[in-house]
């Protein structure tokens, strides 16, 4: 049996900040099911939201977050978001982050959505990438402990505690167990239960799932964002930053559209009510061949497009065939991220001892009904590195939990079976990939940008269809090094219990707030909704409760861009 | 267009030797040999490969497709098939097959242990640099540690590709305190370094160009 004080789960941003903050105060180790410089915090492009500059304060930093979350973020989870900011990007900035700079030789900052002030940090158009890998050199000056393509199974719960993960370490075919005093989920989110999304095949909800089985609270899972800019037919993401360097949007009359939906902001305006736009135009048959939009960098010049924009111009080129800098994009909205994930406080704890999350598998809530660009990789690391600090204390100040031999048979004999069992067990006529097909088609075509109440309940219907489907395939493939077809099995699991929480919250908020926009309720209402949708596993199906906002400085107004 | 991959297969609890195994799958150009594996892997689910972000930024599907090291994701099915329908996709040469198309990685990444590689900050730092400067980081800086270097370069004793990239990004920071020392204590003659430096941006999917070097 293995023993690390605390065990980090996930090799992205928030983990490996989190890890860092644990080394050389108490034993860390991190599990990942890939590669660290593999996740997905990596393709992030735009930049990390800091109020920087002399102009800027953390204060208008902080309301910008808030009216972009639909006065559904929590105000004090915001105010420490904003207010670690600028310490944390110098921080970065010490590790050696190449960040582009002004021409003052200052951190450079661009603009994105919903955002007041030019406050993003970005070196190009690979923000994510750059901050992933320089954190990655960190992790290896520190000598943390990674387990590369191990796979997080369970939370071993003993005693009303977290004591201890099972895990599956991919290339060896086993199962092992890890004693630890705390686990820091730090796992990303589920992007793949939807047929159109931007994110990895790795996102597949993992760690939510597994905390919700164990018992964890899931909260605003209803509210996931779809990026207003993903190219067409692939979904691969073309940043926001390609409107924060001054792209456009145009419709096929050629029209900046954005006009008509936000006419302060134009292109903007935060991604909820530009993917509303977008899909509004292709609606009223203003779309190119009844189905996208055209995003024009052609006016930016080849020059800026090449400093700023490189990354995007590879993308474009490469999966469109086209060169931004002389034709328009093809470009649909797309699954990008999730708001909701595991309820923590402040410091990334749960209500379950022992167990604490962070980066976008956690719910604090900073983004509330709605993401801003630029928000998502600053709290990977704000809350990554808040996490790792409190669990370094508390681990110092505690004993081992205990972790029977009982507890640990109990856990892993179900598992042992499974590992076990002969292929043929698997009923012939199903498959994973024909269950996962028909969950992905059924989210983005009824649990989507717009929503309407009989979809949404005849997607929770069908999921429960697919659930049942889902129990009598059995194991899916005897025991061997690398079985993929193991963990698509497990990752279809994950991503159906996550579905039917989005669909039946979905179903369940009867008004329109942030990226939850439903046709038959289409205002927002506070004095219905102003709480957060909490989701608990009861023994048929998830169980919701309202909770309460947190609320210190500004009072819900009308939202307006 | 009907395309037959033509993949290599091995399983170390069965096999003696590798063997390969057609696939028939419906494409069109535009899509990428990644998505070929996806429509391969349903034929038959046990086949491995790793795969994740599926837009060449986090190099999981580092493969050698007809011969070639590269990315599936980043090689159009078009591309592909310019010399037949047939494509052949073997695991990385330089690398130790473990199954299928999956290759150890762990000797790879402890390889960056050759050198220093993180920055060892100068105290003088006081968080200005120029721009100029700070976009010469940049291309070394887009190295996704996908192994292709090493497929396509080969690594003598002298010359670990990915680490040098790591060395040559970390000696240009002009916030680190070792600069080229880091290199000079890698010992790698003058003239392979030179070599490496031209053969890179060939090799590199990311096409990373290091200027200015030593």
């Amino acid at each position: 049996m293995l023993m690390h004080e605390v065990l980090v789960v996930g090799g992205g941003l928030a983990g490996l900040m989190a890890a860092l903050n644990v080394s050389g105060r108490a034993d860390a180790a991190v599990l990942s099911k890939i590669y660290p410089t593999r996740s997905h915090s990596g393709a992030a492009q735009g930049g990390f939201n800091a109020a920087m500059a002399k102009d800027d304060s953390i204060e208008a930093h902080i309301f910008d977050t808030v009216k972009g979350s639909d006065y559904l973020g929590d105000q004090d989870a915001i105010e420490v978001l904003c207010s670690d900011g600028p310490e944390v990007i110098c921080e970065l900035d010490r590790m050696g982050v190449p960040w582009t700079r002004s021409t003052e030789g200052a951190i450079a900052q661009r603009s994105l959505g919903g955002a007041g002030f030019p406050r993003a940090c970005f070196a190009a158009d690979f923000s994510g990438h750059v901050v992933l890998h320089t954190l990655y050199e960190q992790i290896l000056k520190q000598g943390v402990r990674v387990y590369p393509e191990w796979h997080l199974l369970e939370l071993l719960m003993e005693g009303g505690r977290v004591s201890g993960a099972l895990v599956y370490d991919l290339p060896r075919a086993r199962l092992e167990v890890i004693r630890t005093k705390q686990i820091i989920l730090a796992t990303g989110g589920y992007g793949r239960a939807f047929a159109k999304t931007t994110n990895a095949h790795a996102n597949t909800g993992d760690g939510m799932a597994i905390a919700y089985r164990a018992g964890a609270v899931l909260s605003d899972m209803e509210f996931v964002q779809f990026h207003p800019t993903t190219l067409y037919g692939t979904n691969i993401l073309i940043s926001e930053a390609a409107r924060g360097e001054g792209g456009y949007l145009r419709n096929a009359r050629g029209d900046r559209f954005m006009a008509n939906y936000a006419p302060e902001k134009m292109e903007l305006a935060p991604r909820d009510v530009v993917s509303r736009a977008i899909f509004n135009e292709i609606k009223e048959g203003r779309g190119f061949e009844g189905h996208y939009v055209h995003l024009d960098l052609t006016h930016l010049g080849e020059a800026l497009i090449a400093e700023r924009l490189p990354q995007v111009r590879d993308l474009a080129i490469r999966y469109s065939g086209a060169d931004p800098a002389r034709l328009p994009i093809n470009i649909e909205p797309a699954q990008h991220y999730s708001m909701g994930g595991v309820r923590t406080d402040i410091w990334g704890m749960t209500p379950l001892p022992g167990l604490l999350a962070a980066g976008e598998v956690a719910n604090l809530s900073v983004h509330g009904a709605n993401r801003l660009g630029g928000n998502s990789l600053l709290e990977t690391v704000v809350f990554g590195r808040r996490a790792g600090r409190k669990v370094a204390e508390l681990a110092r100040e505690e004993t081992w939990p205990s972790l029977s031999e009982k507890t640990v048979k109990r856990y892993v004999d179900p598992w042992n079976a499974l590992l076990a069992a002969e292929p043929g067990r698997r009923a012939l006529d199903d498959s994973t990939f024909a269950i996962r097909r028909a969950m992905t088609t059924l989210m983005t075509n009824q649990v989507g940008v717009f929503r309407t109440g009989p979809e949404l309940q005849d997607a929770v219907d069908q999921l429960q269809q697919l659930k049942e489907r889902y129990q009598k395939l059995g194991a899916p493939i005897g025991r061997q090094p690398f079985n993929y077809a193991l963990m698509d099995y497990l990752e279809v699991g994950y991503l159906l219990d996550l579905s039917e929480i989005i669909a039946q919250g979905a179903a369940a908020r009867c008004e329109s707030r942030g990226a939850h926009y439903r046709m038959d309720f289409p205002q927002r209402d506070d004095q219905n909704w102003l709480h957060h949708t909490f989701a608990k596993r009861g023994k048929k199906g998830p169980e919701f409760s309202a909770g309460p906002v947190t609320i210190t400085s500004y009072e819900p107004q009308e939202r307006g861009y | 267009m009907e395309v037959v991959l033509k993949i290599c297969r091995f399983d170390p609890k069965e096999d003696i030797l590798p063997f390969f195994q057609k696939f028939p799958v419906r494409m069109e150009g535009s899509q990428t040999v990644l998505d070929a594996l996806l429509l391969a892997w349903q034929q038959d689910p046990t086949l491995s490969f790793r795969r994740s972000c599926r837009s060449a930024i986090c190099g999981s599907c580092a493969v050698r497709i007809n011969g070639q090291p590269a990315l599936a994701c980043q090689t159009l099915i078009s591309k592909a098939t310019e010399n037949g329908d047939l494509i052949t996709i073997e695991p990385l040469p330089h690398f130790q097959q473990l199954k299928d198309l999956v290759v150890d990685l762990e000797p790879f990444f402890e390889s960056l242990r050759a050198t220093i590689p993180w920055l060892i900050l100068r105290e003088d730092y006081e968080g200005w640099m120029s721009p100029e400067v700070a976009h010469r980081l940049e291309s070394p800086a887009t190295c996704i540690l996908c192994g292709l270097c090493q497929a396509g370069l080969g690594e003598t004793e002298e010359i670990k590709p990915a680490t040098l990239v790591k060395a040559l990004r970390l000696s240009q920071d002009p916030r680190d305190a070792l600069g080229m020392h880091r290199i000079r204590l890698m010992q790698v003659p003058a003239e392979v370094l030179q070599l490496f430096l031209r053969r890179l941006p060939e090799k590199c999917p990311k096409g990373i160009k290091i200027t200015a070097a030593a």
